[in-house]
Order: structure tokens, then C-alpha cells, then sequence
């Protein structure tokens, strides 16, 4: 598994069908937060069966007011999807910012859709590991 | 140098042919000022001089009396020669003398005229540069109008004309003008007058199509072109300050009747340095207006200064991030109560991201908030409205905020605090302790259903209550440099607080934070206090209960 | 606390006294009265604000300086004479109309003891001149903009700390860069204006009152642009001063580090008192790269023997002063200039009368 680098923040994928896990190691913040943006987005594009995002946030350096709008962002857009979005092993200063803001519930609540069967973890396959690159070339995704 | 014959190892001088078709202008003559030889070309040039004429009579003063100074006796032998210098006619000459053991003289004699009118315009040439320069240096170091017109007019007074205006574009009916006499100081005036009056003056002021320099006949220019004690001038030019686009106005200069006219060559060097003064006023109108915009925005969005209303003690404070984004993205309110006894009510907030899309949007809740005001004793019915208003499907910026009712009741002000997705406020008691107030809520603006708990408080003569931005908590620095500012210390801060003025807390928690992040970057910081005045002194001074307190 | 005032004193000297009492209780409001009553009397209002309040302003410094009063009493007391100062500014007697040129006043960045530089606003206000007060911490490109838009005659600049010097000196050297001349003020320039000079300044004055007469007796020259500051101080060269500000918190750590290996007390002292020692240790090595800005030796003895004297007075030891100046030497021997400064503080420590409290131009 390869990974590039951007300035702040670095993002790793493991794809399978139905789940996708994008892996953060560095700050989520003004400078770089639109990367994970792009990420997430051009993966829910590609992924018409896509069922589950993960982020994976062990890595998760600072977070600021921009990092968490891109959290709703995704948000917003996995519900649309019907995509459960699941934020994956946060670490404190994540869930105390989620807490203070009053957005704890809403990003880890079940897609607000329908209630649907989720997968289990072992139902996922890793048929792809990439890293994704600084710039994804996806559409547009930042409106 | 044209010498056959080293003058210094003894000349024929008695077989003078060997001077007679020398290029050079050549003159002998003797211990007593007799000339003794002429050459063809001092002959052609000094019609006068023959052998056996004294020098006196032949020739102009300036090289008799060099003749004559040679003459004196002489310190040493080896003393160097000099050269003298002077006219001849229209021309200038250089004579270089070689003494004789015997004091006879031979008299060198070259034509320097052109060379001197070379350095002449050398030396004029680079005065010029050196004046366009330091007009240059002057002028651009300053963005100020005023200050650029005045250096124009002093500079150009001082240097191009004996009286210098510069015109402005109008202003309504009215020319504004920058009169400077020789090496007075700027004079601004304006006068109700129509630029059509003098030829040449409308097109310089429009700026554009570009027109040359005008010569105007002074007889024929209104009175209010010449500067008073000027007397009469003998030539006027009126010159466009070229403005890039935008008119900047322009340069007439004067000359009195008594003394030289304009050169052509002096007109487009007035030229060169109308560029550059027209290039600064333009550049400082541009500023100004840009600025004045920025003015009105800024005050639009700029937090207030806060004060007393209606017996409860309001003191605000902000820093925001960095130098050149003066607009940040929190933002600070108090609205007084509309009615007596009815609470006032402030909104400190912290908007998403920065830089003018934070701008618009701290805007936004700021008008909306104000809207809402008739709401005010609902918070949550506010938080829920607002949070309609700004949803918005193409993007999730949002804002925290906090919302404070305070009214005072006797000598105690009662409080009622919400928190949408803020750090709740925080409560310094009379005894230093600091409480935090128990509200939680959501943030606003980006989740379709929001829900908030408010708090209420009770404050003590000289309790406070403290709304503050994470700009302060998680500011980084102190003295290993990387460490969070943390609400820990906020809150030691504030116990140190306890009974102080609004303004003196506003002071102390931003002066911490300062010294804490030292050069260091750090995010918006923005703080509100709401105090119990300490003392009952309001209605205890006769006759002194109006809100003179206020500052 | 606060009494029933029927007339303020008469006398300046019971006037202050009256004022001190109540700034020193924390009450505006028999502040502020009794300064409109003063006023109310007749008295005049620059001499209340330079005979009284400027007066019990310094009083205000000296009793933090000896630990009889808090910091954050300090806050509360500036507070108050600031509010005195608005009331004074708000009353009738102090109405003027301005009737002379425009002037900027502006404490430096980083400076946060804008009692001073208010005072001067108001002195200049009464006297007719038309004042832009932009109070504390002004970044400088704040300022230049300022000047940009109204053009002032001159600029009061104001500061209290030394540390801010070098921010001073760029202060300084920006207005003049736009042709505005900058009269300075304020302790950190150092006894009798020592470091004004140094850092260019078109003039300097030890007060409110002589500043304000000074401007008014003989108009400051517009400067000439093209100064190079380097040459204020061609010292700067060497780069000593750089480079202790480049590498102010690691200097920090290692002398941090240094102390918990060969002081012994540091083990028992707890996060805050090790916060409070870094603190001490930071503020060494800014006045260590001030004193290198200026070449000034003084400037660093000085303060050595004044933050010896203020942790006396606060009942802490001043052990662990010498042994980090050492720590610090060790860090710095390759620096001659800097190596010099910190022998010579150690000296000063070393000598019998260095617990004085010199004159105060430290936070």
C-alpha cells in the first residue's frame, strides 16, 4: 500500500463493493479539509452499490470549524446516497468538538432515508487498496 | 593633444614657422606682456594680436591677467601650470601656458565650448534625474491624496515654475485646487469655476484622451488661475496629471512676466514628472475610495464598542487572525432591550472558515438575528429560525454561537445563556470561583433539525458572565511554545478576575492570550463580558443617576 | 466601597490621594465622580489627567512591582482610571474645538499599557488638535493603513515594554517610509529617551505634557524616504539577534531541561510553577535578544536585577536565575555578544545591591 503525501493531511482508501474506509492521518482544517471532500465524494460517484463509508480517524491530527463542515458535507451526501457514513475510531478531541457543536447524533445516527440492513464487517472484501492522490480529478464536488 | 615639440625642452621661439600651422590657436609673448608670435589660428581668432602688441590690447581681459599673474614671481620653477578660462567672443576657451626659463609664455589656446555645453547638460540632465527620483521616493511613499497633491504642487513650484496649482477633477460645482508659491507651502482651496475657462484644462482633467502640454497666453486665463502676490506672469503652461484610468487631474504652472519663459526642453521634462505625480494621485484616489468602502463594510461588520445599557456593564473585545484579514469569521452583538426592564440581548458567534465567504456569512446571521430580535425571550425558537435562514443545500458553512438575556433586577443582573454548538459561557462568582453555564445545543446552519437547552443565571453584584470564542482555548504557544491555551487556564485567568470591571477582564483575558500565543499564528479571538455593576452607586449620588457612567 | 462626595479635594495632591483610594478599592464610580466633580469645580482637565490620573497610574505600577497589589488588580485599577479618563473626556470642561493639524496615537504591537498613550490623546485633544486614538497593539499594518487614509502630521507612538523595541523600531521606520514623522513615548525607550534616538525617531519625550509641547512648539520635518533601518543598527550583522529569536523556545526547552537535571528544587515544583519558571526563562531570552537589538548591555542587567527584585518580593528565591543564565551561556557560546550579555547578568546577580527595582520598562 503506497500513500502520497499532501501538505497536512494524507488519505488512504481500502474499496470493497459495498464498503469503502478512507483511512485520515494528519489535521482536517481550512487548508486541506476539501481533499477528503473530494475524496469521499468521488467515491460515493463510483460506487453506485456502495452501502457503508468508514472514515478511519485514529489518525486525525486537529480538526477546526472547516474540517467539520466537510464531516457534514459528507453527511449530507452519504444520506443522499443512502449511505451509512460511520466515523471510525475517534479520537477524543474529535468527539469533544462533535459534543460541543451538538453534532455528535447527527453524524452517527443511521441514514436518515430508511432504516436498512447495514453489513457486518464480514461481508467486506478488499479487492482494491489505493491511496488517493492530493488532487482526485473527480467532478467537481466542492458546491 | 596635438604637439610635435615637447614645450618643456626649450621652443625655437625666434622660428616660430613651426608653430604658424598649428590646429591650435598659439600666442608668444614676453616677460613684459609683448606678444611676440601669433599663429594662424590665433590670428583668424584674436584679429588683434600681432608681434610686438601688448597683450592688453589684444586680447580678452581674462587672458591679459592670466598673462600678468604668470609674470609674478614665481614660488619654484616646477610649479604647476594652471589653465585659465574665459570667452572669446561666443565661444569658450581653455589656455594652457608653458613658461620659459626667460618668463616668456607660450599661450596654448583650446576651444571647450562644446565640451561645457555637454557637462552643462550633463549636469542638468542628471539634476533632473535626481529631482524626478526624489519625486518619485516622495511621492509613492504615501497613499494619502492630500499629502501626494501637496508634494506634487510643492515639488513642481520648487523646481519647474515660480507658482505651481494642481487641479482635481471636480467635485460637484467646485474645483479643488493645491496652490504653492516657489518655496512656500501648499495652499488648498477651491474655487466655484469652469475648468472650460482655461484653454487646454477640460481635456487635461478628463485624463483621457492623452493631450500635450498647452501653452496658454497669460492675458487670457481667469483670475483664479494666478496665485495672489504673484504679479503678472509671463508664461503659463497647463500640463495633464495622466491618471492610469482615472482622472487624477492637473498641473499649470506659472512663470512671472520679469524672468525666463518655458524651453520646450523644460516643458517635456515637466511632463516626465506630471507622469509620475498623476501615477501617485491616481494610485492614492484608488486607495481612498477603496478604502472608504472598506470603511462602511468594516463598520457593518466590525464588532461594536459596548458599554452600559440599562444598568448591566457590557464589555467586548476581538482579535482576529491575521493582519490582512481583518474581517474574521466571529463576530459579536448586543441589542438593548427595547423597553425597560425587558433583557438585552448578546450574540457572540464563531462562523466557519474565514476571509470574505465568512464575511458574508457572519453577515447574514447578523441582519437575520436582528430581525428576530422581536423573538429575543425565545431563544430556541430564534436558534431555530436562524437555522432556517442559512441552511442552504450547496453547502455545510455554519456558524456557533451563543445567545445571552441579561436584565437587571435591583442589584443583580439575571441571565438567561443558550448554546448553539458553543463553548458554554463561563461564570466568575464573587469568590473566584468560575462555574461553567450548563447549556448545550447545536451548531447552526447545516443540520436540518437543530435543538438547544438554555441556562439560567444569576449574577451577584460583581459577578460576570463571559462569552468567548475557541480562538482563546485553543490558541497555541506559552513559553515551550506548542502548548494549548486550554480552558484550564481560561479559567485560572478568570478566577483572578473576580469582582474586576468588564473592561479590565476584556483586557486581562486578551492580554493573556496575546503574550500566550506571542508571534505565534492564531485563530479569531472575540470575547464578551456581562457584569453586575459592583457598586450600588447608581441610584446612591443625588442627582447623578443619568447614564453618565457610560464610557 | 464608596462614600457620599459632596465636592471633590480642592488640592491636586488630596485629589489624587481621594482617587487612589477608590482605583485601589476597584470603585469606578466614586472614581469617576470624583473626577467630574473636580472638573464640576473648575479644575482643569489636563491637569486632573496628568496631576492625578497619570500620577496614580504609576502609583498603580509600583505597588505590583512591590506585590501589594494582584495583576489582576492591576487590570481592574487601569480600568477604572481609564474610565476616569472617559468621564473626563465626556464632561463639559473638556469640550475643545480642534482647531489645529491631525495626529495619529498608537501603542505598539504587543503593547497592552495604553493608559499612557490615552492620556497623551486627550492632553492633544484638549489642546485643539484633532486625534485619531487607536489605542492598544496596533499591528503595524493597521497603522500604516490608518496613515494611508488621513494623513496625519505626526504619529505618538507608545510603549511601555523594552521587549517591544525591535517592533518599535520597524513601527518607526514604516511611518516614516509613508512621510510621517513619529514622536515616541513611554518606558521602554529607556531613561531619558536613550533607545528613541537609536531607533530613529523624529523626537522623544518623558511625558504626556512635553510631548504634547514639543509637538505644538516646533513642527516635526516630514522624512525623507530611502532610510535604510540596518543602518540604525549595523550590530545587527551579526545575526545574533535573529538568531536567538528564531530559536527563542528550544533555548526555552533546553534550559527548561537543564534545570531539571542540575536544580533539584524543580522536581517538587508543580505544572504551574514550571509553567511560571519557563515564563521567567522566556522573558530572559527576549530581553537577552532585545539587548543584542540594541546593543545595550544595560538594558539586559537591568532586568536581570529587576526580575530578582520582583521574585523577592513575591517570596520566591531567585536561585534558579543564575543557573539558567548559565544554562543559556552554554546554549550560546558561539555567540560572543550574547555570551557577554549573560556573564554580565550573572555578575549583576552576584553583586551584593542587585535586588533593587530599577525603573520599570518590563511587563
Amino acid at each position: 500500500m503506497s500513500t502520497f503525501p499532501s501538505s497536512h493531511l494524507r488519505l488512504t482508501a481500502v474499496d470493497t463493493e459495498t464498503v469503502v474506509r478512507i483511512e485520515l492521518l494528519g489535521d482536517l482544517d481550512y487548508d486541506n479539509a476539501d481533499l477528503l471532500l473530494d475524496a469521499a465524494t468521488a467515491k460515493l460517484a463510483a460506487r453506485p452499490r456502495l452501502r457503508e463509508l468508514h472514515l478511519g480517524c485514529a489518525g486525525l491530527g486537529s480538526i477546526d470549524s472547516t474540517g467539520l463542515s466537510v464531516l457534514l458535507m459528507i453527511r449530507r451526501r452519504t444520506d443522499a446516497a443512502n449511505v451509512l457514513l460511520r466515523l471510525e475510531d475517534r479520537p477524543p478531541a474529535l468527539d469533544r468538538l462533535l459534543t460541543i457543536t451538538g453534532s455528535l447524533d447527527h453524524l452517527t445516527a443511521l441514514p436518515t432515508g430508511a432504516a436498512r440492513e447495514t453489513s457486518g464487517p464480514g461481508e467486506s472484501r478488499a479487492d482494491t487498496e489505493e491511496a488517493i492522490p492530493a488532487r482526485p480529478t473527480g467532478p467537481d464536488s466542492s458546491a | 593633444m596635438v604637439t610635435s615639440t615637447n614645450p618643456a625642452t626649450g621652443v625655437d621661439v625666434q622660428g616660430g614657422s613651426l608653430w604658424s600651422r598649428a590646429p591650435y590657436p598659439v600666442l608668444i609673448a614676453d616677460l613684459q606682456g609683448a606678444i611676440i608670435l601669433v599663429n594662424e589660428a590665433a590670428g583668424a581668432l584674436l584679429p588683434r594680436a600681432r608681434p610686438g602688441t601688448p597683450m592688453t590690447d589684444a586680447v580678452p581681459d581674462w587672458l591679459s591677467s592670466a598673462h600678468a599673474a604668470l609674470r609674478l614671481p614665481r614660488q619654484g620653477a616646477a610649479a604647476e601650470p594652471a589653465v585659465w578660462s574665459g570667452r572669446v567672443g561666443d565661444r569658450v576657451f581653455e589656455a594652457h601656458p608653458t613658461v620659459e626659463d626667460s618668463g616668456t609664455v607660450l599661450w596654448w589656446l583650446v576651444d571647450t565650448t562644446d565640451h561645457r555645453l555637454a557637462e552643462e547638460a550633463l549636469r542638468r540632465e542628471r539634476e533632473r534625474t535626481a529631482f524626478l527620483g526624489r519625486a518619485s521616493n516622495l511621492l509613492l511613499s504615501s497613499l494619502n491624496l492630500d499629502r501626494c497633491t501637496n508634494v506634487t504642487a510643492q515639488m513642481a513650484a520648487e523646481h519647474l515654475a515660480d507658482a505651481a496649482l494642481v487641479i482635481a477633477p471636480m467635485r460637484g460645482n467646485r474645483l479643488p485646487i493645491v496652490t504653492c508659491l516657489g518655496d512656500g507651502n501648499p495652499v488648498a482651496s477651491s474655487a466655484i469655476a469652469d475648468p472650460a475657462s482655461v484653454p487646454g484644462l477640460v481635456e487635461a482633467l478628463q485624463g483621457f484622451p492623452p493631450v500635450p502640454t498647452r501653452w496658454v497666453d497669460p492675458r487670457t486665463v481667469p483670475d483664479w488661475v494666478v496665485p495672489e502676490g504673484f504679479g503678472a506672469p509671463g508664461s503659463i503652461v497647463v500640463t495633464p496629471l495622466p491618471g492610469h484610468g482615472v482622472p487624477a487631474g492637473a498641473l499649470i504652472l506659472l512663470r512671472r512676466a520679469d524672468g525666463p519663459g518655458f524651453t520646450p526642453e523644460e516643458e517635456v521634462f515637466a511632463r516626465l514628472f506630471a507622469a509620475r505625480a498623476g501615477a501617485a494621485m491616481s494610485a492614492a484616489r484608488l486607495y481612498a475610495d477603496q478604502s472608504a468602502i472598506t470603511d462602511v463594510l468594516m463598520r457593518e461588520l466590525l464588532p461594536p464598542s459596548l458599554h452600559q445599557v440599562s444598568g448591566v456593564d457590557f464589555a467586548g473585545g476581538y482579535r482576529p487572525s491575521e493582519d490582512h484579514e481583518r474581517i474574521g469569521g466571529d463576530f459579536y452583538d448586543v441589542h438593548p432591550a427595547g423597553t425597560e426592564g425587558a433583557p438585552s440581548l448578546v450574540v457572540l458567534g464563531d462562523v466557519c472558515g474565514k476571509g470574505l465567504e465568512a464575511a458574508v456569512l457572519t453577515g447574514k446571521i447578523r441582519n437575520t438575528l436582528h430581525a428576530l430580535l422581536p423573538l429575543a425571550d425565545d431563544h430556541q425558537r430564534m436558534l431555530a429560525l436562524l437555522n432556517m435562514a442559512l441552511l442552504n443545500s450547496h453547502h455545510t458553512r455554519f456558524a456557533t454561537l451563543v445567545l445571552a438575556s441579561a436584565v437587571r433586577e435591583g442589584g443583580s443582573v439575571r441571565m438567561r445563556v443558550t448554546s448553539a454548538g458553543h463553548p458554554p459561557p463561563l461564570v466568575v462568582r464573587a469568590t473566584g470561583e468560575v462555574e461553567e453555564a450548563d447549556t448545550r445545543g447545536t451548531l447552526i446552519g447545516a443540520i436540518p433539525e437543530v435543538r438547544a437547552d438554555s441556562a439560567d443565571l444569576f449574577l451577584a453584584p460583581g459577578e460576570t458572565c463571559v462569552l468567548y470564542t475557541d480562538g482563546f482555548t485553543e490558541a497555541r504557544g506559552g513559553p515551550m511554545g506548542d502548548a494549548m491555551f486550554g480552558e484550564e487556564r481560561l479559567r485560572r485567568v478568570l478566577a483572578e478576575c473576580a469582582g474586576m470591571p468588564a473592561e479590565g477582564i476584556v483586557e486581562r483575558i486578551q492580554m493573556v492570550a496575546a503574550q500566550w500565543v506571542g508571534t505565534g499564528r492564531h485563530d479569531d479571538m472575540a470575547v464578551v463580558v456581562v457584569s453586575a455593576p459592583r457598586s450600588h452607586h447608581l441610584s446612591a449620588v443625588n442627582g447623578h443617576t443619568r447614564g453618565r457612567f457610560t464610557a | 466601597m464608596s462614600t457620599e462626595l459632596r465636592s471633590a479635594p480642592r488640592r491636586t495632591a488630596d485629589l489624587e490621594a481621594a482617587l487612589w483610594d477608590a482605583v485601589f478599592a476597584g470603585d469606578e464610580y466614586t472614581a469617576t465622580d470624583l473626577v467630574q466633580r473636580a472638573l464640576d469645580d473648575g479644575a482643569d482637565p489636563e491637569s486632573v489627567l496628568l496631576d492625578v490620573i497619570a500620577p496614580v497610574q504609576f502609583k498603580v505600577g509600583e505597588e505590583w512591582a512591590a506585590n501589594r497589589m494582584t495583576v489582576a488588580q492591576e487590570h481592574a485599577a487601569t480600568a477604572i482610571n481609564d474610565r476616569a479618563v472617559a468621564a473626563l473626556s465626556l464632561h463639559a470642561a473638556s469640550r475643545t474645538v480642534a482647531g489645529r493639524g491631525r495626529i495619529t496615537v498608537a501603542c505598539v504591537d504587543g503593547e497592552w499599557h495604553a493608559l499612557p498613550a490615552r492620556l497623551l490623546a486627550e492632553v492633544l485633544r484638549l489642546r485643539g488638535w484633532r486625534v485619531d486614538y487607536l489605542g492598544a497593539q496596533v499591528p503595524v499594518p493597521h497603522l500604516i493603513a490608518h496613515l494611508h487614509r488621513t494623513g496625519p502630521e505626526l504619529v505618538a507612538l507608545s510603549s511601555s515594554i523594552a521587549t517591544r523595541l525591535p517592533t518599535a523600531h520597524a513601527t518607526i521606520t514604516a511611518c516614516q517610509a509613508v512621510g510621517v514623522p513619529v514622536v515616541v513615548g513611554g518606558a521602554a525607550f529607556g531613561p531619558g529617551g536613550r533607545y528613541a534616538e537609536l531607533l530613529g525617531a523624529d523626537a522623544w519625550a518623558p511625558d504626556a505634557r512635553s510631548a504634547a509641547d514639543r509637538i505644538q512648539r516646533d513642527p516635526l520635518k516630514r522624512p525623507v524616504p530611502g532610510h535604510q533601518p540596518i543602518d540604525d543598527l549595523p550590530h545587527l550583522d551579526d545575526q545574533e539577534y535573529t538568531m536567538v529569536t528564531r530559536t527563542r523556545t528550544s533555548l526555552v526547552r533546553a534550559v527548561m531541561r537543564g534545570l531539571d537535571q542540575g536544580f533539584p528544587a524543580m522536581l517538587r515544583y508543580s505544572d504551574l510553577q514550571r509553567e511560571r519558571t519557563a515564563e521567567d526563562v522566556a522573558h530572559i531570552v527576549d530581553f537577552l535578544a532585545t539587548a543584542l537589538y540594541l546593543d545595550d548591555a544595560d538594558l539586559f542587567t537591568d532586568f536581570i536585577a529587576w526580575t530578582a527584585g520582583i521574585l523577592t518580593a513575591r517570596g520566591v528565591p531567585a536561585h534558579s536565575l543564575p543557573p539558567a543564565l548559565r544554562l543559556l551561556a552554554g546554549e550560546l557560546k558561539d555567540f560572543p555578544r550574547a555570551t557577554r550579555l549573560l556573564r554580565l547578568g550573572i555578575d549583576q546577580l552576584a553583586a551584593p545591591s542587585a535586588h533593587s527595582v530599577p525603573a520599570r520598562n518590563h511587563p
